[in-house]
């Protein structure tokens, strides 16, 4: 390892913050940085925070940087204005979708609007047959018209899907290149380079959701770069997927849709790894950021994963830590519906102009305006008193928007919108456990993210989960999780061929390559070409069956194409006998995608003890509005970081550190672990 | 009312109700992945649940309503015929008489006892449609079948599977009646595993909680369901509401059958009735008893709890005048095979009844049923083949929002198939895929657009069938001053000169050669609310995304377009004027 490799630093730039972790491999020591951000100037604030850390860029070995600037987009709908090409007849396609009810039985369903509307979906001549012969050239002067006409109403982006481009890009390879001379200003997402699978609506909603985030995302890692390089770090960055591995910066400006989960995952990780060291087997993790609630799940000690992703019912086609992520956070922005109720989210007021307590302009009555309202927060301790906040236009801001048109006094507004986040927030934990029979009560709730303690109790109560755990440092436990991460890349190929004696040498010369297009990122990140790992996969079905089923394929057998029929044969059978009860050991099978997953592993940082042995006394009393009571209550404040070992502290009780405030509600009771975590228990529970 | 339910563990309850429904939910999962036919996987032409060993529904994973709400009492009748002892751990049965599942004969059950302790405590069942199930038509759905044994092999609760033993004589006793043997094979076993997957998830919960428990807690939820819906019926003002149409023809005569419908309501309580529904008709449009109870359940539990997962509670508090005989309740050996235009004319009926009572939650009618078949079945013509496609169209449209352009009411979450499948798959190409703007009816809140799906034939000896009806009376009715939706139609060789307009439903057209265009259009929604008050914003709107002419848009809308910049934009001034005109002579809001 050289002198450089020994820092290591992760950010996560969520809707509202970027934190920062800094960790010195060889003592194991972290440090941690904070700093608001700004969708106009994320780039600046990037590098305002990285520069408060206690060391000097051009020292720093790898610097990765997880982002939630992707999801933020879709989940706020505030993306660029798209135009679309498509195969002429088929410019409606995104807007019909799967044509279904996923509502059975709700009458008044409606589906998501398409986000591009139908003016700006614009149709070329130009057609492939389903094993990618052409049957109509691609109509190049058509192409130019239709985009001049895009680009005339002011599309920021341009998406390309042709009809069975999955069997042969050309088409759509050609058509990007010309588009990219006539308007080099404007990028294009081609189906096909982020799905290369067949389904054309899936695959056309992919290409669009991604250049609908393109612009916001390209526009800030490009400008980030450059910063990056002016300042002297010379490394590549590395951009956490939502795989819960890294990619380079040119891949993710080219495919941000493969970030959607990124800013989740690094939590995820840490989250995996903090199970581990605890011996916590079942664990439901939740982030409470500005923008968004993420949870996600370790089931029997692994992290639960998916290919398929909806956002707001749109589909989006990429591998990805299994996250349901909802439009709830302390920047939420609550609102009085039509029919007189209180909603909160999903939209959000950012850092700019922020909650109306932030004094930075907003106007809308936020989460965090409500917590401010009834004393949850400390207005004059807000990131360690870097930032003073104003009670009275929080009060003011509930009043004016919700207690007037719904005639509720301040308290009751204000704790309304609390409720009614905290539903939000177990309902999306609900769509991971108990809709799938699992029992929350069997789970650790691990809160982490800024907001997490604000809700961490109150959530467990209404689920019935009986521990609670808040980790050091939660605001920055994504970063922590980031700094864990393993270098990873996927790469895939696909090609519908039958499993037999003269295909599985092709096979394996695919994989081989595949494997040979791996390696190279791996050690642009610095990986040694000995330490890198390449993990082998095909999907597999019977011949007439659509479905695959996912087989790890040996290395050894990559040189043995007999031993590889037969050992994906052996492996697929059983799987899908041990999946769907039945499986003929002799029938044709076909695979369809071959993969290949590098992974570059990294020392993960050991997990410092607990060193405060004393317990501490309250630092401060204040008058705090608690739903139990339904009345003010003069509340015991407490410092986390002079909390001791063991020391036990009794509900209603605040507990304040740096960047989060954790609330011990009525009835409840928190005690400090070993590792300095923070556990939270209903008073009476095993 | 007396409830024992403070002995109930709410939490329990709830997540064994979830953890029955999640069951459901991978059965379904696990017959999508292993199917063979794109029917099912993609289309997902099915219906999943958890059924009491009493014939309740406990659970149920999103499908089509007409099978999940046939489904408990096709398990009632396999009760009936074997006992509550006729069955033993390890069975797989099955059956598709229409008279015994309530829809039609393609539709084919199959379900798995769970045993715990050796005690019966519930089924996992799964219909799905099949791509064949012999007969006088290939793929189902015959247009002109006189009796049932016309329409295929019948299977009446006969076991597959008997305590684990296959057996193997039904098995090919069935491959050696249809089409396409080794896709019903497939998906034959794909069921089954389902059903297995079913059956071991509802063990896990028993072995977790104790089978009482289960008993217990869904007990406990199906009462409070049915309160729940109970206390929503209250809000509706009691009195009749009627609603009835017409359909195209009989089979045997010119004249169309009436479906009509009557919703009693007083106080909690809701009577459905069927007085002036003409009798089973000598063609295969009949619905059976218990499908037609099945469609009229999921509208009414749909306008009434639309987002709550179903389990029999929803159901119960609607009584059925039902007497035999009628086209809503044929006897064997009536034809039952394209029972499905009924179902959908009762789903919107119930909407368009039910608008006078709770204005606020029915939509304007849909479009009918519509689907076209292209299949050869003559190897010594070509490779066997047959695509099933039934075809979006347009929705009513909402007391607070436009109609969507979805699958037909009562077809659940059922997809269209991606053309991509569609070309790998059969020797076919689809030339075009568009929103067909024209049939929706206009109103305050248009109705759904309809379709237009161009298929090219590309190998000879293909033939076609068209399910389509209600094309001379809509169903796609106007509410509160809507316009109707236009309806359905199937053109063959469009804009040549053999075109050939089909407004009947029909099969075995053909044969069609390479390079004929078969061109689906399908109908549009009704519009809800006069359209003179539509937003006139949105109707520049959709000139400019070509879904309206300025023409249209004045007449149809009283919108006034003026010269914008590049795009249209309302002329406010000439709009209200144009409307205050009209507004003097309007005519009355009809239903």
């Amino acid at each position: 390892m050289s002198p450089n490799d020994r820092y290591r630093v992760a950010a996560d730039v969520g809707g509202t913050f970027i934190d920062f972790a800094l960790l010195d491999e060889e003592t194991g020591e972290l440090a941690f940085e904070k700093q608001l951000a700004t969708l106009s100037r994320l780039a600046e604030e990037f590098m305002e925070g990285l520069a408060r850390l206690p060391l000097a860029l051009p020292a720093i070995g790898r610097l990765s940087h997880g982002t939630t600037v992707a999801i933020n987009v879709l989940l706020e709908e505030r993306g660029g204005r798209v135009g679309l090409i498509t195969t002429e007849g088929f410019r409606d396609v995104l807007a019909l979708g799967r044509g279904g009810r996923p509502e059975i039985y709700n009458w008044l369903y409606l589906p998501p609007e398409p986000i591009v509307p139908r003016f700006l979906r614009r149709e070329v001549p130009e057609r492939s047959a389903p094993d990618g012969s052409e049957l109509v050239p691609l109509d190049l002067e058509a192409l130019d018209r239709e985009v001049d006409a895009l680009v005339a109403k002011g599309v920021a982006a341009v998406a390309v899907c042709f009809l069975h481009s999955y069997a042969n890009p050309a088409h759509e390879r050609a058509a990007a290149r010309r588009i990219k001379e006539r308007h080099p200003d404007i990028p294009v997402s081609v189906s096909s380079e982020l799905v290369g699978e067949w389904r054309e609506f899936e695959r056309t909603s992919t290409a669009v959701l991604n250049a609908y985030v393109q612009p916001a995302f390209s526009a800030y890692l490009t400008e980030l770069g450059s910063r990056l390089a002016a300042a002297g770090y010379g490394r590549p960055l590395a951009i956490m997927q939502s795989n819960g591995g890294v990619m380079s910066v040119s891949r993710a400006v080219e495919q941000p849709v493969r970030t959607i989960a990124s800013g989740p995952a690094g939590g995820v990780i840490g989250a995996h790894a903090l199970a581990r060291e605890l011996g916590l087997d079942n664990v439901i993790c939740t982030d409470v950021g500005g923008t968004s609630f993420d949870v996600a799940l370790i089931e029997h000690g692994e992290i639960l994963e998916r290919t398929e992703t909806s956002i707001r019912g749109r589909p989006v086609l990429a591998p990805t830590i299994d996250v349901v992520s909802i439009g709830a956070g302390g920047g939420s922005i609550a609102w009085v519906d039509e029919r007189g109720t209180i909603k909160v989210g999903p939209h959000s007021a950012g850092a700019h102009p922020g909650p109306a307590c932030f004094g930075l302009g907003g106007e809308e009555p936020t989460v965090t305006d409500a917590h401010i309202a009834l004393g949850r927060i400390d207005p004059m301790n807000f990131l360690g008193a870097r930032m003073k906040l104003d009670v009275e236009a929080a009060k003011k801001v509930i009043r004016s928007r919700l207690g007037e048109p719904t005639g509720l006094s301040l308290e009751r507004a204000a704790d309304g919108m609390l409720a009614i986040a905290e539903t939000n927030m177990t309902y999306a934990i609900r769509t991971l456990t108990i809709e799938r029979g699992l029992d929350p009560r069997e789970f650790v709730l691990l809160s982490y993210g800024g907001g997490g303690g604000l809700f961490a109790a109150a959530m467990a109560e209404e689920l019935s989960i009986g521990i609670v755990l808040v980790p050091r440092a939660p605001a920055s436990f994504s970063a922590l999780g980031i700094l864990r991460t393993d270098y990873r890349h996927d790469v895939s190929l696909t090609r519908v061929r039958p499993l037999e004696g003269g295909t599985a040498s092709d096979l394996a010369a695919d994989l081989r390559d595949l494997g040979e297009l791996t390696e190279p990122e791996l050690i642009r990140y610095g990986f040694d070409r000995s330490t890198i790992e390449l993990l082998y996969r095909v999907e597999v079905r019977y011949a007439g069956q659509e479905h695959t089923v996912t087989v790890p394929v040996e290395p050894p057998w990559l040189e043995d194409p007999a031993a590889l029929a037969a050992g994906i044969r052996d492996r697929f059978v059983e799987s899908h006998r041990r999946l769907y009860g039945h499986g003929s050991p002799d029938a044709t099978l076909e695979v369809v995608t071959a993969r290949c997953r590098g992974v570059g592993r990294v020392t993960p940082p050991p997990w410092p003890a607990w060193r405060v042995e004393r317990p501490s006394e309250p630092v401060a009393a204040r008058s705090v509005y608690f739903r139990q009571a339904g009345d003010w209550v003069d509340t015991p404040i407490f410092d986390r970081e002079a909390l001791g070992l063991d020391q036990r502290v009794a509900g209603p009780a605040i507990v304040e550190e740096w960047t989060s405030t954790i609330i011990v509600p009525p009835g409840w009771t928190a005690v400090v672990d070993g590792l300095g975590d923070l556990l939270l228990s209903p008073n009476g529970a095993a | 009312m007396r409830s024992p339910g403070n002995d109930v563990d709410v939490v329990r309850a709830e997540i064994i109700r979830n953890a029955l429904t999640s069951a459901a939910v991978e059965m379904s999962r696990t017959l999508v992945r292993s199917a063979h036919n794109p029917l099912l996987y993609d289309v997902q032409d099915f219906g999943l649940g958890i059924i009491s060993s009493e014939g309740l529904l406990w659970g149920e994973a999103p499908g089509i309503t007409t099978f999940l709400g046939a489904l408990p009492d096709t398990i009632k009748t396999g009760l009936e015929k074997h006992g509550t002892d006729g069955f033993a751990d390890g069975d797989v049965l099955i059956v598709n008489d229409p008279f015994l599942t309530g829809t039609h004969i393609s539709d084919v059950t199959v379900y798995r006892p769970v045993f715990f302790d050796s005690g019966l405590v519930a089924f996992a069942a799964a219909s799905a449609h099949w791509a064949d199930v012999g007969g006088k038509t290939p793929g189902g759905f015959a247009p002109d079948s006189t009796d049932v044994y016309q329409e295929g092999i019948r299977l009446t609760h006969q076991k597959l599977v008997s305590a684990g033993s296959r057996n193997e004589d039904l098995w090919q006793l069935i491959e050696a009646n249809v089409r396409f043997p080794s896709i019903i094979r497939g998906d034959l076993e794909a069921q089954v595993a389902a059903c297995r997957q079913g059956a071991g998830r509802v063990h896990a919960v028993c072995a977790k909680y104790g089978p009482e428990a289960v008993r217990e807690s869904m007990a406990f939820t199906i009462r409070r369901t049915e309160e729940a819906v109970r206390r929503q019926i209250a809000r509706i003002p009691d009195g009749e509401y009627r609603a009835s149409v017409r359909l195209d023809s009989d089979g045997a005569s010119d004249t169309g059958p009436t479906i009509s419908v009557c919703f009693t309501v007083a106080g909690d309580r809701i009577r459905v009735s069927f007085e002036g529904t003409s009798p089973a008709v000598p063609s295969p449009i009949n619905e059976p008893a218990i499908g037609a109870r099945a469609d009229l359940r999921s509208a009414l539990k749909g306008l009434l709890m639309p987002l709550d997962p179903a389990n029999e509670g929803h159901f119960l508090p609607f009584e059925f005048e039902q007497p035999p005989g009628l086209i809503v309740s044929p006897e064997p050996p009536s034809p039952c095979d394209s029972y499905g235009y009924v179902g959908v004319a009762l789903i919107n009926l119930a909407f368009l009844a039910l608008a006078d009572g709770i204005p606020d939650r029915c939509p304007a009618g849909g479009y009918q049923m519509l689907a076209v078949y292209l299949y050869r079945v003559d190897p010594r013509k070509g490779r066997p083949f047959i695509l099933i496609e039934p075809i979006d169209g347009g929705d009513g449209g909402r007391p607070h929002a436009d109609g969507p352009t979805i699958v037909f009411a009562g077809d659940g979450n059922v997809y269209n198939t991606p053309v991509e499948i569609l070309e790998n798959r059969y020797p076919v190409r689809c030339t075009r895929y568009k929103l067909l703007p024209r049939v929706a009816g206009a109103g305050r809140h248009r109705g759904g657009f309809g379709v237009r799906r161009d298929y090219q034939v590309l190998e000879p000896g293909t033939y076609l069938q068209v399910v389509i009806e209600n094309t001379r009376e809509p169903l796609a009715r106007g509410l509160a001053g809507g316009r109707d939706g236009k309806p359905s139609a199937v053109v063959v060789r469009p804009e040549t000169p053999e075109e050939t307009t089909l407004t009947d439903r029909i099969s075995s057209f053909g044969p069609l050669t390479p390079d004929d265009v078969v061109s689906v259009r399908s109908g549009g929604g009704g519009g809800w609310g006069d359209p003179f008050e539509r937003d006139p914003g949105a109707v520049a709107g959709e000139v400019r995304d070509e879904l309206l002419t300025p023409g249209e848009a004045r007449d149809v809308y009283g919108v006034v377009l003026g010269p914008g910049n590049g795009d249209p934009a309302v002329d406010e001034a000439g709009t209200e004027r144009l409307r205050a005109r009209r507004g003097s002579r309007a005519e009355a809001p009809r239903r």
